[in-house]
Parts: structure tokens; C-alpha cells; sequence
């Protein structure tokens, strides 16, 4: 029931919007900009370029206001915008998100890494993922925290569920070679 | 299969957003984005024909009037902020720029009111309150406060409202409301002297008829 009314009042909002109403698009921009700025700073890992993402993703989102059909949840949707608009600022930048080589070999095997010597903190968890190549930090990011399934990942960066999937492996691999190195104190 | 670094992240999922955009930020967004329930913004365009376009080889005529602009923006600025002013009676006088685009005649009023306001206030301190037997100027004050911090909310507002007028006109509203209350507590203030001095009259007159 309360998500209902929640999603009532979200759609005036929307609806709002659409009729080029300013205060309802600020209502909008303070309900989500900061977990989308979240998302856009873990792709592009840049503040200056998460913040031009962010801008431009909004922009877009308002002009394009009316494509939405409210399927998914408002949230969602904007969300797809954010990822995308991060993903392209970033391929302009640097090169291939996922390397050549790596498209091809498809099957990893799905070993997980002994982890119990670990020590588990969210900063320095976080702090770790910032520090992945671009590659894996997207992969991870998209998987972990966003939500998105590896077929959504495929999607979105326009390689194959199992390219996803062992990237995916790889980085978490990655990622706690990071955190067990000697001078990455928390 | 156990993953525990996944286990981990959606656990502590809401403290990985760490970072938030700049404040600013809304407003560059907010000049991008189409308004159509607002007046069209005009869109003045210049067409001289091929020959004489601003693009390729008019290219140091943007630059010129991009310095021109720079300049003017500069002056009005310098201006407007030595005009402001100083009034030692707190009230959010505008300093921000973007207002002084929004609402230019903002500065003019406050200082109007501010004047006004420090006006009412030096009356009303010429009363001694203690003497009147009256104990209620910090209600008086928080009035005033609550006030003022709502006049600081609309300024807010005036950044990112549609209708600015509106938001004007609530704004003046609030200073004409603050002059109010000192006025009615002026008026309060002008009763209880004048019947406490008919009362002490009256005691005198009693004592004398004694």
C-alpha cells in the first residue's frame, strides 16, 4: 500500500515535469542526484566528470521526459540514463572497456578466492574499488551496487553474459589482491 | 557458492554513496532544460547571410563580445555591491549574484525595509519595558526570527522557482508583516502608557481628595 502512494506521488512528480514544471523537476533532481552522482562517480571514478555526467544525464532525461511509460520505476529508468551517459563519457576518453582478448575467453572458471583474511570495511572496501582498473570497476560497480545482472551488464557494455561474468570474477579477484596489499591501510 | 565481498556490499549498500554533487549544480542544470509552462525564452537570431556570419572568419567577434559581456557583468556587479547598504539590523540582505539577475529590484526593497524596520525598532527600545510591567519581547523577537528565517527559505526558493513574482511578492509580504507586528506592539505599548499614567493620576487625585 505505501509503496503504491509512493509511487502515486513519484508519478505526479513525473507527470508535473512533463508539463515543463520547474519546481516538480527540482523535486525530481533532490529525490535522486545524489545516488545517481554516486553511480556516475563509481563509472567514471572523476568528480569533475561525474558532475558533467550527472548534468548532462538530467538534461536528458527531462527533455526526453516524455519516452517515459512508466514501465520500470522512475528511478530505474533515470538510472539506465546515468550508466549510459557515464559508460560513453568514459569509452571517449579511454580505450575499450573490456579488452579484445578478454571478450574471447568467455569461460572462467568461478573459483572463489579465500577472502577469511580479509578485513571488511566499507571505506576501505570502497577505497579498493576505486582503485580498479577501469574495466573492472565498472563490471564490479554495475554487478555489486547497482544492481544489474550480468545479462543487464552484457547488455550495457555490449559484450556477452559470460564476458560479464568472468570480468566480474577477475575483478573481484582483483579487488582483494588490493586489499590484502601491505600498504593499502584502512 | 558464497560470495562475501557481495554479501558485504548489499549489507552496508546505502553507506557506499559517499559523494554528492555541488550545490551549484542544479542551476547549470536548470538553465538547460525546457520550460514550457514559463514565457518562451526569446531567442533573438542573428542572420546576416552566408557572407556574414559569426561563425569561421567572425571568430574574433565572439570573443569580442565575450570580453564585452565579461566586462559588463564585472561593472554591474561592482556597482550593485557597493550600493548595498550597510544595515547593522539582521535581515538576509541579498549578496548572491545569481539574485541580482533574478530579482534586481530586491536590493532596493530591503534597504527600504531595513530602514524601516531598524526605525520601528529604536521607537520600540525608547519604551522600558520592565517599567510597563511587559515581559514579552523574546516572543517578540522569535516572531521576528522565524520570520526572517522564512524570508531566508524564499530567497532560497527565488533561485529555483518558475514564478518569481510570487515568490517576490511572499517575500515582500514577510518584511510588511515584520513592520506589522513592531507596529502593533507600538500600539500596545502606547496603551499601557497612557493608562498607566491615568491610573498614577488618578491615585494622586485620591490621595489629595484625602
Amino acid at each position: 500500500m505505501e509503496t503504491s502512494t509512493y509511487q502515486d506521488v513519484n508519478q505526479q512528480v513525473v507527470e508535473r515535469c512533463k508539463g515543463g514544471d520547474n519546481r516538480a523537476q527540482y523535486e525530481l533532481y533532490k529525490l535522486y542526484s545524489k545516488a545517481m552522482f554516486n553511480v556516475s562517480m563509481r563509472i567514471t571514478n572523476d568528480y569533475a566528470e561525474a558532475e558533467d555526467v550527472l548534468q548532462e544525464a538530467f538534461i536528458s532525461a527531462f527533455k526526453n521526459l516524455h519516452t517515459y511509460k512508466s514501465e520500470a520505476s522512475f528511478g530505474s529508468w533515470l538510472k539506465k540514463i546515468v550508466v549510459n551517459a557515464a559508460i560513453n563519457s568514459i569509452r571517449k576518453k579511454r580505450s575499450e572497456l573490456v579488452p579484445m582478448d578478454e571478450r574471447m575467453v568467455a569461460e572462467v572458471p568461478d573459483e572463489v578466492p579465500d577472502d577469511n583474511d580479509v578485513e571488511w570495511q566499507i571505506d576501505k572496501v570502497r577505497r579498493a574499488i576505486q582503485r580498479l582498473p577501469d574495466g573492472y570497476r565498472v563490471v564490479l560497480s554495475l554487478y555489486l551496487l547497482d544492481g544489474y545482472d550480468h545479462a543487464e551488464i552484457g547488455e550495457i557494455l555490449g559484450v556477452s553474459e559470460s564476458t560479464s561474468k568472468s570480468q566480474y570474477s577477475r575483478a573481484r579477484k582483483k579487488l582483494l589482491e588490493i586489499m590484502r596489499e601491505p600498504h593499502f591501510a584502512a | 557458492m558464497k560470495d562475501r565481498l557481495k554479501d558485504f556490499i548489499s549489507e552496508h549498500r546505502e553507506e557506499f554513496d559517499v559523494y554528492e554533487p555541488r550545490p551549484e549544480l542544479w542551476q547549470e542544470i536548470c538553465q538547460q532544460i525546457p520550460a514550457k509552462r514559463k514565457e518562451e525564452t526569446k531567442v533573438i537570431k542573428f542572420s546576416f547571410g552566408d557572407s556574414f556570419s559569426f561563425s569561421g572568419d567572425m571568430a574574433f567577434m565572439r570573443v569580442a563580445a565575450a570580453v564585452i559581456l565579461l566586462i559588463g557583468c564585472g561593472l554591474t556587479l561592482w556597482f550593485t555591491k557597493h550600493n548595498i547598504p550597510e544595515g547593522n539590523y539582521t535581515l538576509a540582505t541579498t549578496s548572491k549574484p545569481a539574485i541580482q539577475k533574478i530579482a534586481p529590484e530586491l536590493t532596493d526593497i530591503e534597504a527600504y525595509y531595513t530602514s524601516q524596520l531598524k526605525h520601528k525598532k529604536e521607537e520600540l527600545s525608547a519604551y522600558d519595558l520592565k517599567v510597563l510591567g511587559l515581559d514579552e519581547k523574546r516572543g517578540i523577537d522569535r516572531e521576528l526570527a522565524r520570520l526572517d528565517s522564512s524570508y531566508i527559505q524564499l530567497k532560497k526558493q527565488l533561485l529555483t522557482a518558475p514564478n518569481t513574482d510570487k515568490v517576490m511578492n511572499a517575500m515582500i509580504q514577510n518584511l510588511q508583516i515584520r513592520i506589522e507586528v513592531l507596529n502593533r506592539q507600538l500600539e500596545v505599548l502606547q496603551k499601557i502608557e497612557t493608562l498607566q499614567k491615568q491610573t498614577t493620576e488618578e491615585q494622586l487625585n485620591n490621595e489629595t481628595n484625602v
